[in-house]
């Protein structure tokens, strides 16, 4: 199951990296949707703007072409311009700015040719049924629309009417469509891009770009176009999404065409995106590397807190146990002890008379003399075990108290010795006689050593040996409890003063004692440390400091 | 001359005994089985050098008694004796005046030694005293077991 650390750690990690990273993602989120927004603005305007200017350029053009051939038509005379040749010579000098007349004609109120100037053979044609004569003949300038024609090719002409002769005449152009779609097409952006004219009746003047002939009708009808100019979002012919603007003009019913392919411009928001999204790629990564290693520490360090805590508090409520289990101890020494001095010196009273009195020159004097030792003896051995019980309630207690370490090696033996002897286990004291006073807590100390010797019992096989050692240093006094055990595996050594680790069988060892003991130390101002072998045994040092007595 | 003491200790049985043992030990011994009657016999015996008192008693406890003692005779020299012999009890007592503690059940060589140490320093003290007072030392009253 996951431990409820790992829960808290993802659950704070988590946390943070949400109130981190979400704004951050809200803002990058909004930096790119307002750059695309405007951008896209801006593009709208740019194409409104090309349309607009293109559209003028076509009527400029047409206008200027229409000025021209009015300006002829009112300087010459007819019969000037009907005179063989004439007509070339003008044709000439029209084309000498910009190749865009490709005949000229003048053509009589029948519709007939006067006179003829261009690539084709057209004299002999009569125009009084073409709806650019007749328009013409009514409203005096026309430019029309593309059409077939006699020569059967799309062109478009402009026509001016002449009335200085009781019958009227026409001065009749026909533009280059070539130059015309070329100027049209000037418009056309990029590689999708595309521009043209169509007319009221959604015929092209000019071929696009894309999908469409000259005259064949556009896939869209021109009253989608408001008046003026305007750009909408559209899906072209081809399958293409682009933004087109629909620029009417004014002084002719043509529809001016300019679309683009959005995509093509937003390189500036692709190079933005890549920029936006390394920036929070980078961000992220920092913020959230930021965050885990906090949270990991954070985490840990609530961990290392809590297990501290454990372990105070099992050694607060050992250290209880302890204290009720002294005084208990000190409650039946005491019950004890009031009958056994009474024993004891009723005993003595007996030894004392025994010499004196009535039992002198009796033939069980001597038995007497000896139960009645023996009675001294064992109440002495008992006094010894209420001495202990008492002293053991006492040290419970914090003390700080001037002792040799010895006495408490001792003292600590005392307690094993027994089940020592049961069991075989030699006790092998090697205590330096020369030993230092130290001053400390002379019960902590003993627990300490207590809790070594009972786990090298424990470890140490029937007829092992324990050797209990002390010396003193420059600036300390040790006292090492060693036995010839199997030894602690080299895995352990690390976790061997952990609260609640323990190799002892489920129920047979909290797992406290050495943690327990290495706190004391610790609170002692001294040490614990070890060494072990596996299968030669373990050696604990205990290190106390010297003190100025 | 032999040294007056008087043992004081709730344990009928226990100072009975111990009396017969210090008595056979040429020491002349009074009895009580609590501090009231240990205060009278101390009243009506200014000769006691030294009292052996039990710490833990019913009625008045050993470490009140001392306080009565050494108010009332400053002089005499108090051993503590107990069953419960505390390290706080012990030292409120020496801290009270008195000369030691033993720990029941005793050895009587280490009573005995007690005893006599105590009394030693009774009598350098009151010869103290003495010198600086000029005074000459009052004959020992009659002696009782």
């Amino acid at each position: 199951m996951e431990s409820r650390y790992q829960q808290l750690y993802r659950r704070m990690a988590l946390t943070g990296l949400a109130v981190a990273l979400i704004p951050l993602y809200l803002v990058g989120a909004a930096i790119y949707l307002y750059f695309a927004s405007s951008l896209e603005q801006n593009q709208s305007a740019q194409l409104q703007n090309l349309a607009v200017n293109r559209s003028s350029a076509v009527q400029l053009f047409l206008a200027e072409r229409t000025a021209m051939l009015e300006a002829l038509a009112h300087a010459a005379s007819l019969d000037g311009l009907t005179t063989p040749g004439e007509l070339r010579k003008v044709l000439t000098i029209l084309n000498k700015r910009g190749q865009s007349f490709v005949d000229l004609g003048i053509i009589d109120s029948g519709g007939d040719h006067l006179a003829y100037e261009g690539p084709f053979r057209l004299e002999s044609h009569n125009y009084g049924g073409e709806p650019w004569f007749e328009e013409t003949m009514v409203r005096g300038v026309h430019v029309s629309d593309v059409f077939l024609g006699f020569r059967r090719v799309p062109h478009f002409v402009i026509a001016v009417r002449r009335d200085d002769r009781p019958e009227p005449w026409i001065l009749r152009a026909t533009i280059d469509s070539e130059v015309f779609t070329r100027l049209v097409r000037s418009g056309q952006i990029g590689l999708t891009g595309d521009a043209y004219i169509v007319n009221r009746g959604g015929q092209y003047q000019t071929p696009p770009r894309f999908g469409g002939e000259i005259l064949a009708y556009a896939p869209f009808s021109t009253t989608i176009a408001p008046p003026g100019v305007n750009v909408v979002s559209r899906e072209r012919a081809d399958g293409r999404r682009v933004l087109t603007a629909f620029a009417w003009m004014t002084s002719k019913d043509w529809l001016l065409v300019v679309d683009r392919d959005p995509r093509e411009s937003m390189s500036p928001l692709q190079q933005a995106l890549k920029i936006e999204f390394v920036a929070l790629l980078a961000a992220s990564l920092l913020v959230g590397g930021a965050v885990v290693y906090h949270t990991r520490q954070l985490v840990g360090r609530l961990a290392s807190e809590d297990r501290n805590r454990v372990a105070t508090e099992a050694q607060l409520a050992h250290s209880a146990r302890l204290v009720s289990l002294g005084r208990m101890a000190a409650g039946v020494a005491h019950e004890i002890n009031n009958p056994l001095a009474a024993i004891g010196e009723l005993a003595g009273l007996m030894e004392d008379l025994i010499d004196e009195q009535f039992l002198a020159g009796s033939p069980h004097a001597a038995l007497f003399q000896e139960n009645v030792r023996k009675i001294q003896l064992h109440v002495d051995r008992t006094r010894g075990v209420t001495h202990r019980m008492l002293g053991f309630a006492r040290r419970m207690e914090p003390h700080q108290d001037t002792f040799n370490v010895n006495d408490v090696a001792t003292e600590a033996l005392s307690f094993i010795e027994r089940e020592a002897s049961f069991r075989g286990v030699e006790l092998d004291r090697r205590l330096d006689p020369g030993l230092p006073m130290i001053k400390s807590d002379r019960a902590q100390l003993q627990q300490v050593v207590l809790n070594l010797l009972n786990n090298a019992l424990d470890a140490v096989p029937d007829g092992g040996m324990i050797t209990v050692s002390s010396h003193a240093t420059h600036d300390s006094v040790v006292v090492t409890v060693e036995d010839n055990g199997s030894g602690i595996p080299a895995e352990l050594n690390d976790r061997i003063f952990d609260p609640f680790f323990t190799t002892k069988a489920p129920g047979e060892g909290s797992g406290l004692g050495l943690s327990i003991c290495h706190t004391i130390m610790k609170g002692l101002g001294g040490s614990i440390s070890f060494e072990s072998a596996a299968n030669e045994g373990t050696v604990f040092r205990v290190q106390l400091p010297r003190t100025q007595m | 001359m032999a040294i007056n003491v008087l043992l004081v200790d709730d344990e009928t049985s226990f100072v009975e005994t111990l009396a017969r043992r210090l008595t056979l030990r040429q020491f002349a011994v009074w009895q009580a089985n609590d501090a009231e009657t240990a205060m009278r016999i101390l009243a009506d015996n200014p000769t006691i050098d030294v009292v052996v008192l039990d710490v833990k008693m019913p009625g008045t406890d050993g470490l009140t008694a001392i306080k009565n003692i050494k108010r009332r005779h400053p002089m005499v020299e108090v051993i503590l004796l107990s069953g419960h012999a505390t390290l706080e009890a012990s030292v409120g007592g020496m801290a009270l005046g008195a000369f030691d503690y033993l720990l029941k059940p005793v050895r009587i060589d280490e009573l005995v030694y007690k005893v006599e140490d105590a009394h030693r320093r009774k009598a350098i003290q009151e010869e103290k005293i003495r010198s600086l007072r000029g005074v000459t030392p009052p004959e020992s009253n009659e002696q009782k077991t």
